[in-house]
């Protein structure tokens, strides 16, 4: 296994530049998640990575070793596709084979590999089935069981669990943590589905437009996002943003918004320093569903109790989520599961201000 | 009118409709038959009952005369020789022309959907222009070129001939079908150490079934059916057979053998008929990748 | 290093075809074209004449004639092709029983050689044994079908004998069609009330533009280039009654050493034809690059 460092890369297709400065390093035995929006460069970034697109400038090693021009088979990396990409006309065998077959590695040596590597992923029964025959799960093991078998310093994963259903999804997604685990290896995993992002990685890396926004821990980026993108786009619903003025206020300051009767509400801050000089000027403010509830928190500190109207209500099991009128904004909120609002009523809610974040109105940038 | 009345007019109606698509559809059957049978019928037939008319009905003194007359020994160009040296000679400036227009219209293929460079647009667009020009606009050049080089009323001249160009179609073909199938594949097969030909030869070749058989049907078809470039280039020694059976039908000298024309036709029908009765849906596929483009 | 050898293999790989097509293709349309431009009679000469084969073969009778079969037979051709094909596709399309078997019926002409189906629409449509006779055997004395031995009727036979080769193809590419448009829309159009013929005409017939567009680029490329069906059928005749640009071509340059009017004459197929594939391969490949 090796680590992976990236340092100001640059690519660009014909005139149109898709990837902006890339600055990444990724340890040995680390989880990188390269999560984002369609056409933020993410897949480009991974081909790179493989050695299946070039770079334009910029450095990429791995381990200590610069791969820049080396041919994919050269670099000791895997890839798991998004289609599994399995050989239509060979076995299974023949697929986890194929590349000791080229290098030219003997029959015998590949039969003890490929049925190891088909026993960890309990697909031995599979063996002399073609990929016609097999299910997407199947399928999508024999694609890491061919990558496996390579012993590779560093796995690639292209969002290859886009093309299954829902209940198979997280299946999957769990037995790709687990391989982790039990091979220690490096991975550089590609995705848009932030609930995976955030489940599997140790690092993840948040990109939009060819540029990195936020390249830090799951916990960081959830609760401390550089920007107003990585706050909306992870974190299931997303985070709700809201317009206010900020007002002094006593010893500190307070963050008003207006209803549509010309009534303010008000929210305390928590102690964040820069916001003394947006007195008086527009930010938006970041509260997570979860930190508006119904809980009885008494007297916690930067919580306060507001009234609200409740307008759609979605219960989904073990929490029920509302979506409320406050001010002129509506947001939405977690409540317990066994809550039971209707729409239409008026209702006091807990706002937890602890995990609030602010953002700038134009730059979009975080105020700490 | 009660609904009862209504709904059992409409029933006749439909009924009606159907009852006259069916005969319409058993007369242009019957339209499209007809000449085949007139051919086959009047093949098996004595001269003197065909001169007799009666061109509809069955013979009533069965022959083969003319089937044995037209193979061997029927008077084609200067030698009573029938139509089989004719018929190998097809075989031979067939069998070549196809299976090399396949194999690099297959190449081709590959190349212009998986290894794709700058104006690989133009070279397809090129190649595939070629296949829709009038060949009388080629052929004093190639008959010129052809004499240059010694080709000339040889066989391999027409393989030449004709592989050049089936190569437009073919590379059609493969085109189309390549680039619906899936590049990670291929992106998988490079990560895994197979380089361009080997990628070719274990992973995308073996896929290719279907097309290549839709390939060989249609340029087996399309070559064996030529005429132009075969009264033009061929000589004694290389007259396909659609000359042949023109020279046979068309001579002006003696009685018209019409029984030994018709058995002739069938003859030299004969190959691309058995390739479409066996592959029929393959032809149809083939028809339509070449003409519906894309 | 093997990243270099990866670029260059694929256009190695390529560049035999393409020389081919370059020059066999390109190059002798080029040098057919500089022809056109000389008075070559026999043998290619260098005199260059300009544009004067040009003009001496729209002077000529045999030209005129060529082309006026030519749009006589093409429009007939395109045409009764068209609805043949359409109205077999579309009663093939009713879940009739036969279809197994009418399909390759209605289809079986396209593998033949046109000299195949000349020789036997020619025996067919000979006054002495074929149609006519029959029809007089069968007590239909005064029946007269010698149109092919006609001058002003010949031409009509080259006509039927075509349509009899390539209205099945047309159906296949009708059918082919009307079984690419979904079937939700026909039960749509039955909610709105529409009955059968209509749901064809205002619908269905509409949404197989494409597949018009393809037959009549098809049709008429194969008009245009007709040559062996006419050899096999009427020989250009009688006299030159069906003669073609096809024919006229070949017999002007190989046979009356008029090699010059000859190219001329491919050069106006040719152009005939590319004016036509041109536009349409173009906005084929240019929707499939946007799609």
């Amino acid at each position: 296994m090796a680590s992976l460092t990236i340092n100001d890369l640059h690519k660009s297709f014909g005139s149109v530049e898709v990837l902006k400065g890339i600055n990444l390093h990724i340890e040995d035995g680390g989880f990188l998640v390269l999560v984002g929006p369609s056409g933020c460069g993410k897949s480009t970034l991974l081909n790179i990575i493989a050695g299946l697109e070039e770079i334009t400038s910029g450095e990429i090693q791995i381990g200590d070793n610069s791969v820049a021009g080396l041919h994919p088979s050269k670099r000791n990396i895997a890839m798991v596709f998004q289609s599994y990409a399995l050989y239509p006309n060979m076995t299974v065998s023949q697929n986890i084979g194929f590349g000791m077959e080229m290098k030219g590695v003997e029959k015998s040596v590949r039969a003890t590999s490929i049925n190891k590597v088909a026993e960890t992923l309990q697909i031995s029964e599979l063996l002399d089935r073609k990929p016609g025959q097999l299910s997407g799960g199947q399928r999508q093991r024999v694609a890491m069981g061919r990558a496996i078998v390579r012993e590779p310093e560093v796995f690639l994963f292209d969002e290859p669990l886009s093309n299954l259903d829902a209940k198979l999804r997280i299946d999957m997604r769990t037995e790709i943590k687990r391989l982790h685990q039990r091979l220690d290896s490096t991975i550089i995993y590609v995705t848009h589905d932030q609930v995976e992002a955030m489940t599997l990685a140790t690092k993840i890396a948040v990109l939009k437009d060819g540029c990195i926004q936020q390249f830090d821990t799951p916990y960081e980026i959830y609760n401390n996002p550089n920007n107003m993108f990585v706050a909306n786009f992870m974190g299931a619903p997303a985070m709700n943003l809201i317009e206010g003025k900020i007002v002094k206020s006593k010893n500190s300051f307070e963050f008003e918004m207006k209803d549509n009767k010309g009534n303010v509400v008000s929210l305390p801050t928590s102690g964040i320093k820069s916001l003394k000089n947006y007195v008086d000027k527009i930010v938006i403010l970041g509260i997570r569903p979860e930190s508006i509830n119904d809980l009885d928190l008494g007297s916690k500190k930067d919580s306060v109790v507001r009234k609200v109207i409740i307008d759609v209500v979605e219960p989904a099991g073990s929490d029920t989520f509302a979506v409320v009128e406050l001010g002129e904004k509506q947001i939405i909120s977690r409540l317990n599961g066994n809550s039971r609002v209707s729409a239409g009523e008026e209702v006091d809610l807990t706002f937890d201000l602890s995990q609030a974040v602010f953002f700038d109105i134009q730059s979009e940038e975080r105020i700490r | 009118m009660n609904p009862m009345t209504i709904k059992n007019n409409k029933h006749n109606a439909i009924k009606l409709s159907r009852i006259i698509m069916y005969v319409v559809l058993i007369l242009f059957a019957f339209y499209y038959l007809l000449p085949l049978y007139v051919m086959l019928v009047n093949s098996l037939k004595p001269l003197d009952e065909i001169r007799g008319g009666g061109m509809l009905y069955l013979p009533s003194l069965w022959t083969l005369e003319p089937w044995k007359s037209a193979w061997s020994t029927a008077q084609i160009g200067v030698d009573p020789s029938g139509l089989k040296p004719y018929f190998w000679n097809s075989i031979s400036m067939v069998v070549p022309a196809v299976f090399l227009s396949t194999l690099l219209g297959s190449l081709n293929g590959y190349v212009l959907t998986k290894w794709q460079f700058r104006g690989h647009g133009i070279v397809f667009g090129l190649l595939l222009l070629s296949c829709f020009i009038p060949f009388q606009i080629v052929l004093i050049p190639m008959a010129r070129v052809l004499g240059i080089f010694g080709l000339a009323g040889t066989t391999s001249g027409l393989v030449l001939v004709h592989l050049v160009y089936g190569l437009g179609f073919t590379t059609l073909f493969f085109r189309n079908y390549y680039a619906a199938f899936p590049t990670e594949i291929i992106k998988a097969a490079q990560i895994d150490g197979a380089g361009f030909f080997r990628i070719f030869w274990r992973v995308l070749l073996p896929s290719s079934g279907p097309i290549i058989v839709v390939t060989i049907i249609w340029q087996f078809t399309n070559i064996w059916n030529d005429f132009l470039f075969g009264a033009s280039f061929a000589d004694f020694d290389s007259i396909p057979m659609t000359v042949a059976l023109n020279n046979l039908v068309n001579s002006s000298t003696g009685v018209k053998e019409y029984n030994v024309h018709f058995a002739g036709a069938i003859l030299a029908a004969l190959p691309t008929l058995v390739v479409y009765i066996v592959s029929g849906r393959y032809f149809v596929r083939g028809l339509m990748a070449g003409a519906v483009k894309g | 290093m093997k990243n270099y050898l990866q670029l260059w293999v694929p256009k190695i790989v390529l560049a035999p075809s393409f020389a081919l097509i370059l020059v066999f293709v390109y190059g002798f349309i080029i040098y057919t074209g500089y022809l056109s431009l000389t008075d070559s009679r026999m043998l290619p000469t260098h005199e260059f004449m300009g544009w004067g084969n040009y003009s001496k073969l729209f002077g000529l009778r045999h030209w005129k004639i060529a082309v006026n079969n030519l749009a006589i037979f093409g429009i007939l051709y395109i045409v009764i092709c068209t609805a043949i094909g359409l109205l077999l596709a579309i009663f093939l399309d009713q879940k009739i029983r036969a279809e197994g078997l009418l399909r390759p019926i209605f289809l079986y002409p396209m593998a033949l050689s046109f000299i195949v189906t000349g020789t036997a629409w020619k025996w067919f449509l000979d006054p002495g044994i074929g149609l006519e006779s029959i029809m007089h055997e069968w007590g239909w004395e005064s029946f007269e079908f010698d149109w092919i031995k006609n001058r002003s009727f010949a031409i009509y036979t080259v006509v039927m004998a075509a349509v009899w080769q390539s209205s099945g193809f047309v159906m296949a590419m009708f059918l082919a069609g009307l079984r690419g448009i979904d079937g939700e829309i026909m039960k749509a159009a039955q909610i709105d009330g529409a009955s059968g013929f209509r749901i064809y005409k205002r619908i269905i017939i509409p949404m197989l533009r494409p597949a018009f567009l393809s037959a009549f680029v098809i049709l008429a490329h194969l008009a245009i280039k007709a040559y062996d069906l006419v050899i096999a059928l009427t020989n250009g005749g009688p006299g030159r009654s069906t003669e073609l640009p096809a024919t006229f071509m070949y017999s002007y340059t190989f046979e009356r050493n008029q090699m010059g009017l000859g190219a001329t004459s491919a050069i106006i197929m040719l152009i005939m034809i590319f004016s036509i594939i041109i536009p349409y391969l173009y906005s084929e490949l240019r929707s499939e690059n946007q799609s």
